[in-house]
């Protein structure tokens, strides 16, 4: 037998209709990382599906897929369980789901262990522990009566690859095993694969879109595209000398921070603030004897017209929430809030509607954002309906400076990709020419290439417009594209503010340092 | 067989990536097509004929529902009289046909009028706490008695009769629609799109009818057809423990409680009403589950 874990031969999956994978060789070699790159759409997680025989009903696989000697392809669900876990087993993205809430992490390790043929309970409970010591979880004893909740994002996601690694498997199938988690988090479950690589001698097929993993995780990279290889090289190779105009253009798009460059030119300070919180607190009154939440402590920003200020911190640090109660959406318990110039506390609630007429926000599900049963121009009017304003060509005007095409104004959400869907929600946005956008991490669901083009145009229409915009991300690069002053948010306390210069390069707090050097880095090419 | 062509390499938007599942938008005036083939078909077919058979029973009756027929006593079914004759030897068809009359009078007036009742209680309930508290407790009350119970009990205060029957139908569906529409309106004004509508100054109205009204008619729809079959099981009980349609008019109830002690000589005067109750009710249950499964493809 050769020394290849996995072997991919002139895999074809399609569906009725539409290929999904047209044609793919791979090898993954023991103690190899091989990360599977591409946009939504391209096939990376067809592939990653078909090693375990887990694709859908409706496609049909040809080809050949060997896993430790055994062929997948055209295999009997007696012969896939024997393989699932022994020499495959898969990380999932998302650890919330990968876990049954209402079971302890050690009944959910020890079911799998006695699935794999460990007799005892107490074989089964000591199994369970040495996993989790395996993967970095302190304490793993006492965490074998945790339920799922009582961890952290990046412990359950420790949990999810203990679980993968009760068979003692050759291959593990990681499908964008970071994307759910903060940077930081991501960094130190980037570091345990790469470990677990190193002890244990397993293979990695990473699947992923994020350019910055593969150049921290992974030896090889494999990149599709429509279900076709475009591109196979080690890691530094492709970096280096990317040979496609595909993965240039990938890698080009990937948005990256300045690193110890001279920071651009920025904008002056212009005119009175759209937006101005003072000393903001919010605060959740806690539930049935549980204490309140503090979700924001004190936040004092302005956003002046034309201004982009950035907001960035991990999930729980309360940006999503100053965002809301910049918008009234939610009240602030302590400090005030003035949208141009007017208190909102003070306003009614026909006045606060009025007075949101110069605001727009733009959410970060594009699926979410626009209602599945308005078509798309229904979609854009709304705004203009709401305040009474004539529609006229307004919708075609807005969808042409999207860089969509008018016809689309007759299509549903559910008939466009996750880009377009974005476009029509910043249309709508800019229905009655706002002076203030909130976006709440409004590309981090797109593909970078996509997020690339998104960014590009709401810079253009920033600059024609002049809206001031308050831009909530995790993702420092973005964050560093189009802010021109950028605000550091930890467990709802202002950490920094400053240009993207000052806090990007040489950042004040530990904390901003912290989340810089967790950033995933894509080699700058020479 | 692996003689395969390259099929069209997949475009973005039809991507079969499982975390692309967004499709929920089913085109507009598309949801009831599930009621034109398989089950929905089948349902649809029962429910028509029933429909029919009673709108033309002026037509298709061979004798009047009152009518009694000289020397037919209690006749088994046979050439003239199809289903027989009862015991004051009225044409058991005749009643038959118009006592469907009557049940599709009930269904089409009670089930619309607890729908639309109850949804917008439902829809204005959830407009604020307050309101939300009361109109749930409302609903916990009346949801806690058995439809029958509250059937016997409003006979006794307002006496039996076509317009009791209505009434109890709508007011056990009130419940219904309002917990229905209170649901949708919960689930849709946490959608990014209703907080991007609030945010350039739509008011609570304009949500609820722009964005939860749409979101809520399909479910709805679904619960309609459920209604329908309820209904027809419960104005066939009224009339069948005698607080229904009063005799001497006909209903299917009353015709088959007069049925019980007269089997034996004419077990048509059971099988008619039993056939027309059994196809609607499984014609709007097929229905309903035909169009909840179409939803959810």
């Amino acid at each position: 037998m050769s020394a290849n874990v996995l072997t991919i031969r002139d895999l074809r999956v399609s569906f009725p209709g539409i290929a999904a994978v047209a044609g793919v060789d791979l090898a993954v070699r023991r103690g190899e990382v091989v990360a599977l790159v591409g946009e939504s759409g391209s096939g990376k997680t067809m592939i990653a599906r078909s090693v375990l025989g887990l694709l859908p009903e409706s496609a049909t696989a040809t080809g050949s897929v060997e896993l430790a000697g055994t062929e997948v392809v055209g295999a009997g669900e007696a012969e896939l369980d024997a393989l699932r876990g022994t020499r495959a087993a898969m990380v999932f993205q998302e650890p919330q789901t990968a876990l049954n809430p209402v079971r302890t992490v050690g009944w959910q390790l020890a079911e799998a262990l006695r699935a794999h043929g460990v007799r005892s309970r107490r074989a089964a409970r000591e199994r369970a522990a040495e996993l989790l010591e395996l993967v970095g979880i302190p304490e793993p004893r006492r965490r074998l009566r945790y339920y799922p909740h009582q961890l952290s994002g990046g412990q359950k996601q420790r949990v999810v690859i203990a679980l993968a690694l009760s068979g003692e498997p050759d291959l593990l199938l990681a499908d964008e095993p970071t994307t759910a988690l903060d940077v930081t988090v991501q960094a130190q479950i980037l570091a345990l694969l790469a470990d677990l690589r190193d002890r244990l001698g397993v293979a990695v097929l990473l699947v992923t879109h994020n350019m910055g993993v593969v150049a921290e995780l992974a030896d090889r990279v494999v990149v599709l595209h429509h279900g076709r290889i475009v591109e196979r090289r080690a890691v530094s190779e492709l970096f280096a000398r990317p040979a496609t105009d595909y993965t240039r253009d990938l890698l080009a798009s990937v948005p990256r921070l300045a690193e110890g460059g001279v920071p651009a030119p920025r904008r002056e300070d212009t005119g009175e603030a759209v937006l101005e919180l003072a000393e903001v607190s919010v605060v959740y009154p806690g539930k049935r004897g549980r204490p309140a939440l503090r979700a924001v402590h004190g936040v004092s920003l302005a956003v002046r017209p034309g201004e982009v200020v950035g907001l960035v911190g991990e999930s729980g640090s309360g940006k999503t929430t100053v965002g809301r109660a910049a918008v009234g959406l939610v009240p602030v318990s302590a400090g005030r809030v003035r949208l141009g110039g007017r208190d909102l506390a003070a306003l009614s609630r026909a006045e606060l509607r009025a007075a949101r007429r110069g605001l727009a926000m733009v959410h970060q599900d594009p699926a979410a954002a626009l209602d599945p049963r308005f078509t798309v121009g229904e979609s854009i009017a709304e705004p203009l309906l709401i305040h009474g304003a004539a529609v006229g060509t307004r919708v075609a005007d807005l969808l042409t400076a999207v860089r969509l095409p008018e016809a689309y104004a007759d299509r549903r959400p559910g008939e466009l990709s996750g880009g377009q869907r974005q476009r029509v929600a910043l249309a709508r946005a800019l229905a009655l020419a706002p002076r203030l956008v909130i976006a709440d991490e409004p590309t981090s669901a797109l593909d970078v290439s996509v997020q690339a083009d998104v960014l590009d145009l709401f810079d253009e229409l920033r600059r024609e417009l002049g809206f001031g915009c308050l831009f909530i991300s995790h993702d420092l690069g973005v964050v560093d594209r189009v802010a021109d002053r950028v605000a550091v948010l930890r467990d709802g306390e202002l950490l920094e503010l400053g240009s993207p210069g000052e806090v990007f390069t040489a950042p004040r707090h530990d904390y901003t340092r912290a989340l810089l050097e967790a950033v995933p880095r894509v080699p700058v090419r020479a | 067989m692996t003689a395969v062509q390259d099929p069209p390499v997949a475009v973005p938007v039809a991507a079969p990536d499982v975390r692309d599942d967004v499709g929920v938008g089913v085109p507009r005036g598309r949801w009831f097509a599930a009621l034109l083939r398989g089950r929905g078909l089948v349902g649809t077919v029962f429910v028509g004929v029933v429909v029919l058979a009673g709108l033309l029973a002026p037509v298709l009756a061979p004798y009047s529902p009152l009518q009694q027929i000289p020397g037919a006593n209690l006749l088994p079914p046979d050439a003239a009289h199809w289903l027989g004759t009862d015991e004051v030897n009225r044409d058991v068809l005749s009643r038959v046909l118009y006592g469907t009359r009557v049940d599709l009078l009930v269904l089409v007036t009670a089930v619309p009028l607890g729908a639309v009742t109850g949804s917008l209680v439902g829809l204005l309930s959830s407009l604020s706490t307050a309101s939300d508290v009361v109109a749930q407790r409302v609903f916990d009350i009346l949801l806690a008695f058995p439809v029958l119970i509250l059937g016997i009990a409003l006979a006794a205060v307002a006496g039996p009769g076509l317009t009791t029957v209505i009434l109890v139908i709508a007011l056990a569906e009130i419940p219904i629609y309002g917990r229905l529409l209170r649901g949708a309106a919960l689930r849709v004004r946490e959608m990014p799109y209703v907080e991007a509508a609030t945010v350039v100054g739509a008011g609570r109205w304009w949500v609820l009818r722009r964005h939860v009204l749409p979101n809520a008619i399909e479910p709805v729809g679904v619960q309609v057809t459920v209604s329908l079959a309820v209904a027809v099981f419960v104005e066939g009980a009224m009339s069948f423990i005698g607080i229904g349609i009063r005799p001497p008019d006909p209903s299917l109830g009353s015709i088959i409680a007069d049925s019980v002690t007269a089997l034996d000589a004419n077990p048509g005067l059971a099988l008619g009403p039993l056939a027309v109750v059994t196809a609607l009710v499984l014609g709007f249950l097929l229905m309903a589950q035909a169009l909840a499964a179409g939803r959810r493809t």
